[in-house]
């Protein structure tokens, strides 16, 4: 095969939309998404707690969830497999093997990043507020409240963190998910399963749509961290 | 409230408080009644300990032996020397500061700090003289029994200086009881009905403004003045 034919082939499925590829997106960004939203609901809460509150069993909690940050995607994979297989305690709820089970496995692999991105974010200015709470009695509820309003921006770079590590996973997905056609086939394992094929033009166009995904992300993040400190709304 | 009658009433009352961070004793032995109604002036220099004695007076720091009796959270304020801003508009800090407010009475305490123009504007990107306005008016809105203000004036212009002092000697009039640090002279004497002075985390010397400048009786407040 020359070595230009799968980016002549990429760049024909892009710009024809071909139906499956799109499919293959659209399902790719639902899940991740989902991830992202799931894991900012349980974990912004989680980091402003962290931050804010002293509590028996904070630092295990801190501890616990940065080594969580470095689990690998696939050990995340086996236990989201072992939870939700028909023996499983999960079991019940039928989802092995479809995109619910996909979403599961990403909100495990980036809420450790949601919750200490945030504690980091929601840290510093509660130590910059703490004065001025203490001063006008704010209460722990208000505190927290105020922490995540102030911390918006920051929080909306945190999310595009997650999503960018959620969009790119692979291992964990593929385990729980089985890369079904029309089912849970995502982005990263078709490119897997495609170039294992030899098929390397719809890897390459997908692997060109992940790219562009990231770089998206990326401009994203900085723009907003320019704008806003320039604002004075960074943190 | 008479002068004479107020300045038999005791706002906040610190007895034997010391206070200790990293082995150093930051406040030692502290007993001081602040009465009501007046503007008792915090002197000495960097390091004296008048910003942590207004700290411990306020309840943000807990001393570590004394006691201090003062009116209740919602009735005092402190404006610190540096603002702590939210990051928000003028307004929305305004109204963190002195929530439930109706929309003309923000209107007019915006007015009255000349800062109309800039309610919408991101509160930390105020100027020096701008932020410690408005954290000011913030603080007085609210018309608290006992403001604390520490070193409100530091670093800005004439104008910003002769607000803060104008809002100060009328938040007196209307009863508040204001204990400030500062390190302009012509400004304590300009404000001050009395004076605590402090060295090396004790109070050294407590008398009314006139006496304390015109005759200080400890040798560490001459040598202050003189240099003051």
């Amino acid at each position: 095969m020359e070595f230009l034919t799968p980016f002549k082939i990429a760049f024909s499925l892009l710009f024809s939309a071909d139906p499956e590829l799109m499919a293959i997106i659209r399902l790719s960004m639902t899940i991740s998404l989902s991830a992202v939203a799931c894991s900012l609901l349980v974990g912004l809460p989680i980091g402003a707690i962290l931050a804010s509150m002293k509590f028996p069993g904070r630092q295990a909690i801190i501890i616990l969830s940065n080594t969580l940050l470095s689990m690998p995607p696939v050990v995340v994979g086996l236990i989201i497999y072992i939870l939700v297989s028909q023996s499983g305690p999960l079991g019940w709820t039928g989802i092995l093997y479809t995109p619910y089970a996909m979403a599961l496995a990403q909100t495990v692999l980036v809420l450790p990043i949601s919750i200490a991105l945030s504690r980091q974010v929601f840290e510093t200015l509660n130590t910059e507020y703490n004065p001025l709470f203490m001063s006008l009695g704010i209460g722990r509820w208000q505190r927290i409240k105020t922490l995540v309003f102030d911390a918006r921006i920051a929080l909306v770079t945190i999310a595009l963190a997650c999503f960018g590590r959620a969009i790119s996973e692979v291992g964990a997905v593929i385990m729980v998910g089985g890369n079904i056609r029309h089912v849970s086939r995502v982005m990263t394992t078709t490119i897997a399963l495609e170039t294992s094929k030899g098929e390397l033009g719809i890897a390459m166009a997908l692997g060109i749509v992940l790219l562009t995904i990231a770089l998206l992300v990326n401009v994203a993040s900085q723009f907003i961290s320019a704008h806003f400190k320039k604002a004075g709304l960074d943190v | 409230m008479s002068d004479m009658a107020s300045q038999n009433t005791a706002m906040v009352t610190a007895r034997n408080v010391s206070f200790s961070a990293d082995d150093q004793l930051l406040l030692n032995d502290i007993s001081v009644r602040i009465a009501s109604g007046n503007i008792t002036m915090v002197l000495g220099h960097n390091g004296a300990g008048k910003t942590l004695l207004l700290s411990a007076l306020h309840g943000l720091i807990s001393p570590q032996r004394g006691t201090i009796i003062g009116p209740a959270r919602q009735k005092q304020k402190m404006v610190f020397q540096k603002p702590i801003l939210l990051r928000r508009s003028a307004r929305e800090y305004f109204e963190f500061l002195c929530p439930g407010l109706d929309d003309s009475t923000v209107q007019n305490w915006f007015q009255k700090a000349q800062l109309g123009p800039r309610m919408t504007t991101p509160a930390r990107q105020l100027s020096g003289g701008e932020s410690q306005k408005l954290a000011l008016i913030g603080a007085l809105a609210s018309q608290p029994d006992l403001l604390f203000l520490d070193e409100p004036t530091a670093h800005l212009d004439f104008e910003s200086i002769g607000f803060i002092e104008s809002q100060i000697t009328a938040a007196r009039k209307t009863g508040t009881t204001i204990v400030m640090t500062s390190h302009n002279r012509a400004q304590a004497e300009r404000l001050a009905e009395h004076v605590i002075f402090m060295e090396n985390g004790r109070i050294v010397e407590m008398a009314c403004a006139n006496t304390f400048f015109s005759s200080p009786q400890t040798q560490a407040a001459k040598t202050y003045l003189k240099h003051y």
